[in-house]
């Protein structure tokens, strides 16, 4: 009998904690409701192995759920993932939600979440996000697939009523295989190796809620 | 002076002179509408294995992109296009029974066989700059300009180099690649000077350079172990300019390496000219 009750109150205390951890997630979307799209002038700075680049700087457009858009007058390489600042990608519809520990994180008080997606063919990734959870900002992300994993941390700063990154680092660590079939004479096939480094973006020139159409997004590529 | 005028007046009025002219531009041509008409597809298989992760936005296939990759395409069948006429440069003096009116006049045969090594250089130099004039000229109006992405194959490498500097250092590549070339036609000279028609030195070039070529690039240890011997191995230090920082020491070896080749080469071909006998 005994152990029915002890199971009972570790079964209760796991279900309040995961109704925590989609409260979280629930806050985080209702800051951000207001938000109907911006622009940003980014800028870039690559510290990866193999990667030998001065810093890069383009005009980034973002429109929710999940639309971007680039402008840059110069060849601009940009990392796919978690270079775009969208607090929308995070729907607790989406994810199964599990607390995986309530912290301190500059002096405030953070919870660390750990999201597994339910639809795994859509998405293939889980997330790690640090919470602060008395502003609702995203402080740490950290994805992680079978191939490739990206760390970031983010700085914010305050545009109109919305808290927006100011600097983004991301830690990469990804798969390279060649694809480009044309090599010299003589030259092995390639061999899959890691591409790791640091990817440093600075946001600036923030321009919140101006109306953005749909159209300049254009419409999503095929993909080949 | 006036021997190296009066030989360039002499090879470039003979139409085997523009065979080398004309291929170029067909191929420039060919490739360049063919690259712009396939521009999606070439973006899509240079870029895909970064686009996984990058996002990547602006003009890359541009004219210098282009410039850059016909050079890589073509860098082993220039050589031939020179043999064309530095293979013939001493030996049609034999083939149309010229050389004895030619030794009997009061130059010397240094200062003669000095006036059409020049010639072959002034016509080496021609060509590849005419290929780089035209794969610049046509590609920028074609592809337009921007900055240049180099990416190294068997390898996640990527050099980036802005548009602001890409001249100086095409201008650069293009003179190592005269200087390469250079090295090539003092084959063929060198062979002009020991044959008496222009097919074998034609074909001896060509079949010198293929041989080492394979020889060097052959997967095999003590191939390898060859690799830093043969001249072929430093036909390429052009591509050396286009990467980030400029390894400077390594194309100052290459291009000692192959002007003491070209040097060598003249001077055998010297000796043999001199020694030469014209009454058989």
């Amino acid at each position: 009998m005994w152990f029915i009750y002890v199971l009972l109150l570790f079964s209760a205390g796991w279900a309040f904690a995961q109704d925590d951890a989609v409260r979280y997630l629930d806050a985080l979307e209702r800051k951000y409701s207001a938000l109907k799209d911006y622009t940003v002038d980014v800028r870039v700075h690559f510290d990866m192995e193999g990667f030998n680049a001065p810093d890069m700087q383009a005009r980034l457009y973002f429109k929710p759920p999940d639309k971007m858009k680039v402008e840059s007058k110069k060849v601009f390489f940009f990392p796919k993932e978690g270079g775009i600042f969208n607090p929308f990608m995070f729907k607790k519809e989406a994810f199964d939600i599990r607390l995986l520990e309530e912290m301190t994180y500059d002096n405030r008080k953070a919870v660390k979440l750990k999201l597994y997606p339910k639809d795994t063919k859509k998405m293939k990734q889980s997330f790690v996000l640090i919470l602060d959870i008395e502003s609702h900002q995203i402080r740490e992300f950290h994805t992680s697939s079978e191939e490739k994993e990206v760390k970031g941390v983010i700085e914010y700063g305050k545009f109109k009523e919305f808290d927006l990154p100011t600097r983004i680092e991301l830690h990469l660590d990804l798969p390279f295989k060649e694809s480009f079939e044309m090599r010299e004479f003589g030259q092995p096939a390639a061999v899959p190796q890691r591409v790791t480094g640091k990817v440093e973006i600075s946001y600036s020139n923030y321009r919140v809620n101006s109306g953005l159409r749909d159209e300049m997004f254009g419409s999503p590529k095929k993909k080949k | 002076m006036k021997l190296v005028w009066f030989e360039t007046v002499k090879t470039f009025s003979r139409w085997r002179t523009y065979i080398g002219f004309s291929v170029i531009a067909l191929i420039v041509i060919i490739t360049e509408v063919v690259m712009r008409l396939s521009a999606d597809e070439i973006l899509y298989r240079m870029l895909r294995s970064l686009e996984k992760d990058f996002l990547i936005s602006g003009n890359v296939l541009n004219g210098w992109f282009v410039t850059a990759f016909i050079m890589n395409s073509l860098h082993i069948h220039i050589p031939f296009l020179i043999t064309l006429v530095a293979g013939d440069m001493v030996s049609s003096e034999a083939t149309s029974g010229t050389v004895r009116l030619l030794l009997i006049r009061p130059p010397s045969r240094s200062r003669i066989i000095a006036a059409k090594y020049i010639t072959t250089l002034f016509y080496t130099a021609g060509l590849v700059l005419f290929l780089g004039l035209l794969c610049i000229l046509l590609g920028m109006t074609l592809f337009g300009s921007g900055d240049l992405i180099i990416h190294h194959y068997g390898r996640f490498g990527i050099i980036y180099l802005e548009e602001a500097e890409i001249p100086v250092r095409m201008l650069l590549a293009f003179m190592a690649a005269i200087w390469s070339m250079m090295t090539v036609a003092s084959i063929a000279f060198l062979l002009s000077t020991l044959a008496e028609n222009s097919v074998g030195p034609i074909i001896g070039t060509m079949a010198v350079v293929v041989v080492f070529l394979v020889i060097g690039n052959f997967p095999l240890d003590f191939f390898r172990s060859l690799k830093p011997y043969l001249f072929t191995t430093y036909l390429t230090f052009w591509q050396r300019f286009l990467d980030d920082p400029i390894p400077w020491q390594q194309i100052g070896s290459a291009a000692a390496i192959l002007g003491l080749h070209s040097i060598l080469l003249f001077l055998i071909a010297l000796g043999v000219y001199s020694r030469k006998d014209i009454k058989s």
